[in-house]
């Protein structure tokens, strides 16, 4: 009984937060896009021309109704990958996604032995 | 003149060095348990002579003697004192020597402070020490040496980069260094408890006060450098997963792992290998990271001027330190009868440090994976903070709770922990939660999870502080503020309010609640930049609440550089942050305007954090 309610308001808590994650956020876009022509910033972060025409660019291509992912493929495409800080899962970049994750599951899966052989030896 | 005592202080360094090593090794040869006498006087003499070395470099810079190249190449005569000090160790030939410097104190009083352990632990470890010592002195010596000289002597030198000469960024070196090349103490520890068959809980113990100075400074080091990037960089954000950002973060990771492994180590004489490993993972990361950072293959906000034969350098000691090490591993390993049962303490610590590796692992492979990638199939990826926050945050959710948890866990014993408990403070947690939202509105599912869990961790170590019979303070103190730390960065990143716009003098903007008006722009000279000074009014309509900032725009001569310096307003419930900027052929200003909500309390979390540490040393050097 207990767990059920414990259950509902975890549900009802994360359900007030499903809803907003939908609206299109610019900032978000313009964060994970690199200033090319600044060492090591954002165009969020950035003042220079470059960061300037971007954030037009992406304004229009959101008025367009372009998606998030849309608005990355356009932009990557036309500059390349190193534009985007989170990079894209694909082939290339197939390790970096998947290697944290892998490295997790083995790491659990260590204790999970260390421990449970000095289970069964006491 | 100073260049000749330097360069001949640098020599006598590396023969005080060889001799040590020679002596040790005879001494290792007698059979008593006692250390030549002439050993510790050279080690005195050897720490002595070093800092006397250091301060010649200092006063180089004090006196502006631009007939050494570094002094030409960083210094400026009309600059600040405090900025000509700081200019020493502000570069990278500089910088080296102080990273000898604590290498040499560091071996100094690790020999006389553990006078309780055997001789020939204690001198392998001295030998180790010295031949890091040798590696670096020699590194310095023929490579990047502070004393070199120019011919003919230049009148005025280039000056220091105007966004380094600051306060923090001052003492942020030093701290930082104490933390990483600290380590290297342990590095030697380690190799010579495997020589000398020293381990288990003595080892344990003869290393714990220097993983925590070294885990303590790192922490605060980390901490300086992010409260500089914060105010003046000009972004507004504290961290921003920069390759040389995560080159500190990596030993501090393992440092970590290895303050909670060394407990099992100490308690209960298990995962001594394992410990050993984290011992020499640790200072193999720091030395990694200087070469990531000097060789200038990382594309990153913190220039330093690059040369590829340093890469060189320190790869090649590099690889040296990881095979010795690795092959004293395969030849001294045996598989160790370890008593691990499930739901006790040592449980608990194998889940910190299997956290830890994930965390070590996934910063790693971001900082490197473009680099191989780049080296392999041409192809430049970036590897910014939007990977880092996806991949790492939602693995911190899960890592909180077990942070909670795991402290309640009895050693040895497989006691099961208080269900009903642990479920009234997750309750508790998510009934937080919704005030929180309830006053903030709404934000994403990981951001509430990363909130309640951090609660989780709060109300559970508050918990066990009014307990009377939990004497452990620090680790209460280090995990309940570490509970804080992540609870306040994601309500500081949820709810900061970001405005950006273009402005010219006496205009006047609103935008959602905010009113902004320039109200005046002024001009000053400065002993060595003008400054333009706006001050800008900020007023909330609806609290009424009225501010007025004042942002810089900084023109320096030497070098010639224009740089933006924020202005902050911090109080205890946020911080206003505000920079001005010119725009090229306009009479408009372009400004950004920031509400940080709680930003302080991120700064106090970490102090906190690492005064858990400082308590720790406290009570082990009470008890040694």
């Amino acid at each position: 009984m207990k767990f059920k309610i414990i259950l509902t308001i975890l549900l009802v808590n994360f359900y007030s937060c499903v809803l907003s994650d939908e609206i299109i956020n610019e900032n978000k876009i313009h964060k994970n896009l690199r200033c090319l022509v600044c060492q090591g910033q954002s165009i969020s972060d950035s003042n220079s021309d470059f960061a300037i025409t971007l954030k037009i660019v992406v304004k229009d291509l959101i008025e367009q109704g372009k998606t998030e992912d849309e608005i990355y493929n356009f932009l990557s495409e036309k500059y390349g990958d190193w534009i985007l800080y989170k990079p894209k899962l694909n082939v290339v970049n197939f390790l970096l996604w998947f290697l944290p994750y892998f490295v997790l599951l083995l790491g659990g899966l260590i204790v999970f032995f260390i421990v449970r052989k000095n289970v069964k030896k006491t | 003149m100073l260049s000749n005592i330097g360069n001949s202080l640098l020599f006598l360094n590396v023969i005080i060095s060889l001799l040590i090593i020679y002596y040790s090794y005879n001494c290792l040869k007698i059979s008593n348990n006692l250390i030549f006498k002439k050993i510790y006087n050279l080690s005195l003499f050897q720490s002595t002579s070093i800092l006397i070395c250091f301060f010649t470099l200092i006063s180089a810079f004090l006196i502006s003697d631009f007939s050494l190249i570094n002094v030409y190449q960083n210094s400026h005569s009309l600059k600040p004192v405090f900025y000509k000090i700081s200019g020493t160790w502000g570069n990278h030939e500089g910088s080296l020597l102080l990273w000898v410097i604590i290498l040499t104190i560091f071996s100094f009083l690790f020999l006389i402070s553990n006078n309780k352990h055997p001789k020939d632990y204690r001198l392998y470890t001295l030998i180790i020490q010295n031949l890091l010592i040798l590696g670096f002195l020699f590194f310095i010596l023929f490579n990047s040496n502070p004393f070199g000289i120019v011919n003919p002597v230049p009148k005025e030198g280039l000056g220091l980069n105007p966004i380094l000469q600051d306060p923090a960024l001052a003492i942020h070196p030093p701290l930082l260094y104490v933390g990483f090349v600290g380590s290297s103490i342990y590095f030697s520890a380690a190799m010579a408890s495997m020589i000398s068959n020293y381990n288990d809980k003595p080892f344990a113990k003869s290393i714990k006060s220097w993983v925590l100075i070294s885990w303590v400074f790192q922490t605060l080091g980390i901490l300086v450098g992010s409260i500089w990037a914060y105010y003046e960089l000009g972004w507004g954000g504290f961290w921003f997963w920069d390759p040389v950002e995560n080159a500190s973060l990596l030993p501090w990771f393992a440092m970590t792992a290895l303050l909670h492994s060394l407990l099992v180590l100490e308690k209960r004489k298990a995962l001594y290998f394992w410990t050993i490993i984290l011992c020499l993972l640790t200072f193999t990361l720091s030395v990694t990271g200087t070469f990531l950072v000097r060789s200038g293959i990382l594309n990153s906000v913190h220039t330093f001027a690059n040369d590829p034969t340093r890469g060189i350098y320190i790869l090649i000691f590099l690889s040296i330190m990881i095979s010795a090490s690795v092959y004293l591993l395969f030849t001294k390993y045996k598989p160790e009868k370890s008593h691990v049962s499930a739901n006790s303490k040592e449980t608990f610590v194998l889940i910190n440090n299997w956290f830890m590796m994930f965390y070590l692992l996934t910063v790693l492979l971001g900082t490197l994976y473009p680099i191989f990638l780049d080296a392999l199939l041409k192809s430049k990826i970036s590897v910014g903070p939007p990977f880092y926050n996806s991949v790492i945050i939602p693995v911190v959710v899960v890592f909180l709770v077990f942070m909670a948890v795991g402290p309640q866990a009895k050693w040895i014993k497989n006691r099961f922990i208080n269900l009903k408990q642990l479920l009234a403070i997750l309750v508790g947690a998510i009934i937080i939660n919704f005030a929180i939202i309830y006053f903030f509105k709404s934000y994403s599912v990981i951001s509430n999870l990363i909130i309640i869990s951090s609660l989780f961790l709060i109300i559970s170590s508050l918990f066990d502080f009014l307990k009377k019979s939990e004497t452990n303070l620090s680790r209460i103190l280090s995990h309940l503020s570490f509970g804080f730390l992540i609870f306040f960065i994601g309500l500081n990143h949820n709810f900061s309010i970001e405005k950006d716009f273009n402005l010219k003098l006496g205009e006047t903007k609103i935008i959602d609640n905010y009113k902004f008006v320039l109200k005046d722009l002024e001009l000053y000279n400065q002993s060595n930049y003008k400054t333009i000074i706006g001050k800008l009014q900020v007023r909330n309509v609806i609290t009424n609440e009225e501010r007025i900032l004042k942002p810089e725009i900084r023109i320096y001569e030497n070098p010639q550089t224009l740089t933006y310096e924020a202005s902050i307003l911090t109080n205890f419930f946020k911080d206003h942050y505000l920079t001005m900027s010119n725009i090229d052929r306009s009479e408009y200003y372009n400004i950004k305007f920031q509400e940080k909500p709680l930003m302080i309390w991120i700064w106090i979390s970490t102090i906190a954090l690492s005064f858990g540490g400082f308590l720790s040393l406290f009570r082990n050097a009470k008890n040694n």
